[in-house]
């Protein structure tokens, strides 16, 4: 029997990183030259900083590209045609439960009913490997119920001192464990006690808290309540909350023609629902035409289980990259009346 | 496996460009390809991506009920970046369509009753395929009326099918009134003339005194431009439809059509929906329910 559970310890994390190149090029978290990480292609683990709270752009970037053609065409052969590599290797090293649980939304939304090619291709061959963090003030993953990846993942690490539980999460990530078996150890019931105490120090060391029971209808009862007037002539309507947002997945479509005139491309960007065009349709009509509306329209989005999870997995990103410093929590306590 | 890729259009050919009006073209489109023919099987109120090689895509309602017919009649108004790039095609020209998409108007589920059809404008597009489809299907709907709304008779759309209900629809049975709102209109006020329990000055809300007071039986659909809905529906109320009986057709942006770009989003954190996918067709009871849908 396959066991879903195993250890590493610290002193192999080299071997590890190096075992999972067969998967795919890495891409990790770098300590970039500012203040922010970044998720960053990496040839060797002493580039990775595993001890990180949150990258400025999401992993998600990796499956619905900031920009990408999805297709190209040709008028004279009367042709779209896919572009190549849409199906390569790629293995996600260190992400988030977080960020994981952001991608497992989007998984409902670009992979169920009617799949996105693009996004399938890339998340079946793809390796996530997880590891756990520690909240920092602007974390509120707890109240959201996603500071904890229960699936989603190949494999995820959770520091455990001087080695890390392996939490085995898929078929893949069991197949990587089997074919490198000489890295890892067994897990010991001590090894399971000790992740359970620091688990339950991590959670204990939230600062940040966002009561959610409820919230739906409390939006929906906050639809002409002042908040929205107030937040929305901070709001500069830039749009940087969705670039950061692991959950924001709106996109735009724009076709570019070459200079022969027959020959092009048809491009899709994330867009950004506060944007002013993002509720514009063709003879001017505009269904969010100020901020006001468009904050409200992001708010709601946020606080709805459309997709069967809220829409926001707490990661603070929004409120620590926003240049007008709107505080979602703050928003949000706000419609609940609390503050 | 290879997987199917949703946002790839199908390759259709415009057959026949007929102008309607200064600003809308009705088209009608073959599709060349066989496997996306074959599986192209849609109801009224659904509509799809048509698209241009290097200009992009934009949502059309379609505007007929499916015949063994092969082509497909899309009503284009010259009112984006996409629609004006359609005005410029000719007969024989290349064409990309997507779709069918959203659910459409219920129309199985509306055997049995009487129905009343509401159409402001370019909103008559969707309602042509509803009428069409309880024509063809006559025996299985009540009573029908059509309350049509034009601006003026130069901008009435599908003017041939129109001007034939108006005038001999009774014998296919269906009633249609029309209002026009231009007071200089001579066309339409000889129209008016003609069948004065059947055409009015005013808004199309001026036409519900004209119609008899409807059975306990009845939907209506409605289609027409956002601010006809919430004056149209209050109307239907007081005349004792329930909210589950009335139907209308929602425009938004829409990238993708299949619920994944997000720009067609509306409602609240209780009520969030995809117009393209949950819609466009939505009832009055959805409608009380989604805060900002009408």
């Amino acid at each position: 029997m396959k066991e879903l559970l195993k250890i590493l310890d610290k002193d192999r994390m080299n071997d590890f990183f190096d075992s999972i190149q067969n998967y795919g090029e890495v891409y990790g978290p770098v300590n970039g030259t500012g203040s922010a990480h970044t998720f960053k292609n990496v040839k060797r683990f002493s580039e990775v900083d595993l001890n990180y709270t949150r990258t400025m752009i999401p992993p998600k970037k990796y499956f619905i590209h900031p920009e990408e053609v999805i297709f190209t065409f040709d008028k004279e052969k009367e042709m779209y045609f896919e572009p190549p590599n849409i199906d390569k290797n790629m293995v996600l090293f260190g992400v988030h439960a977080c960020d994981i649980n952001a991608m497992n939304l989007l998984a409902r939304v670009f992979m169920e009913e009617l799949p996105d090619k693009y996004y399938l291709e890339r998340r079946k061959n793809s390796v996530i490997i997880g590891v756990n963090c520690i909240p920092d003030e602007y974390c509120f993953c707890k109240s959201t119920g996603t500071s904890y990846a229960q699936d989603g993942y190949e494999l995820f690490l959770n520091d455990i001192g001087d080695k890390y539980l392996l939490r085995v999460g898929s078929l893949k990530g069991s197949e990587i464990v089997e074919a490198h078996s000489d890295l890892f150890g067994e897990a010991k019931a001590q090894d399971v006690t000790e992740f359970k105490t620091r688990e339950k120090t991590r959670l204990a060391s939230f600062t940040r808290e966002l009561e959610m029971t409820g919230l739906q209808d409390l939006l929906d009862l906050s639809f002409d309540d002042p908040v929205w007037d107030e937040y929305g002539d901070k709001c500069l309507s830039c749009g940087s909350c969705n670039l950061v947002c692991p959950r924001c997945r709106c996109y735009d479509v724009q076709d570019y023609i070459n200079l022969d005139m027959t020959t092009g491309e048809r491009v899709r960007r994330w867009d950004s629902c506060m944007l002013k065009e993002h509720g514009l349709v063709a003879g001017g009509h505009n269904f969010r035409p100020t901020p006001k509306e468009r904050l409200r329209n992001r708010f709601n989005c946020k606080g709805s289980l459309r997709e069967g999870m809220t829409n926001c997995v707490g990661c603070g990103r929004c409120t620590v990259f926003c240049p007008a410093k709107i505080d979602f929590v703050e928003v949000m306590k706000k419609v609940r009346g609390e503050i | 496996m290879i997987t199917k890729n949703v946002l790839e259009p199908a390759k259709a050919r415009i057959t026949q460009i007929r102008r309607m009006t200064e600003n809308e073209n009705l088209i009608t489109i073959k599709f060349l390809d066989r496997d996306f023919l074959e599986a192209f099987r849609y109801i009224p109120g659904q509509f799809v991506k048509l698209g241009i090689m290097g200009v992009g895509e934009a949502p059309i309602s379609i505007c007929t009920a499916q015949t063994s017919e092969p082509g497909l009649e899309l009503c284009i108004r010259n009112a984006g970046r996409v629609t004006s790039a359609i005005h410029n095609l000719k007969a024989g020209d290349l064409i990309w369509v997507r779709g069918p998409y959203g659910n459409g108007f219920p129309l199985e589920e509306c055997e049995g009753s009487d129905v009343i059809l509401v159409a402001g404008g370019l909103g008559i597009a969707p309602i042509r395929g509803v009428l069409q489809y309880t024509l063809l299907n006559r025996e299985k709907y009540g009573e029908i009326s059509v309350l049509y709304g034009v601006k003026c008779y130069d901008l009435m759309l599908f003017k041939d099918d129109v001007l034939d209900w108006f005038r001999k629809g009774d014998s296919q049975g269906v009633k249609l009134y029309l209002s026009y709102e231009d007071k200089e209109d001579k066309t339409c006020y000889e129209l008016e003339c003609e069948r004065d329990d059947r055409c009015t000055q005013g808004l199309v809300t001026s036409l519900f005194s004209k119609i008899d007071q409807p059975s306990k039986n009845t939907v209506a659909m409605i289609g027409g431009p956002p601010i006809m809905y919430k004056f149209t529906v209050t109307e239907l109320e007081n005349l004792g439809l329930a909210p589950e009986k009335v139907f209308m057709t929602l425009e938004r942006r829409m990238k993708c059509g299949i619920g994944q770009c997000g720009n067609c989003i509306v409602g609240t954190g209780k009520s969030i929906k995809y117009v393209c996918k949950d819609g466009p067709v939505f009832s009055l009871w959805d409608a009380i329910n989604t805060k900002g849908m009408i």
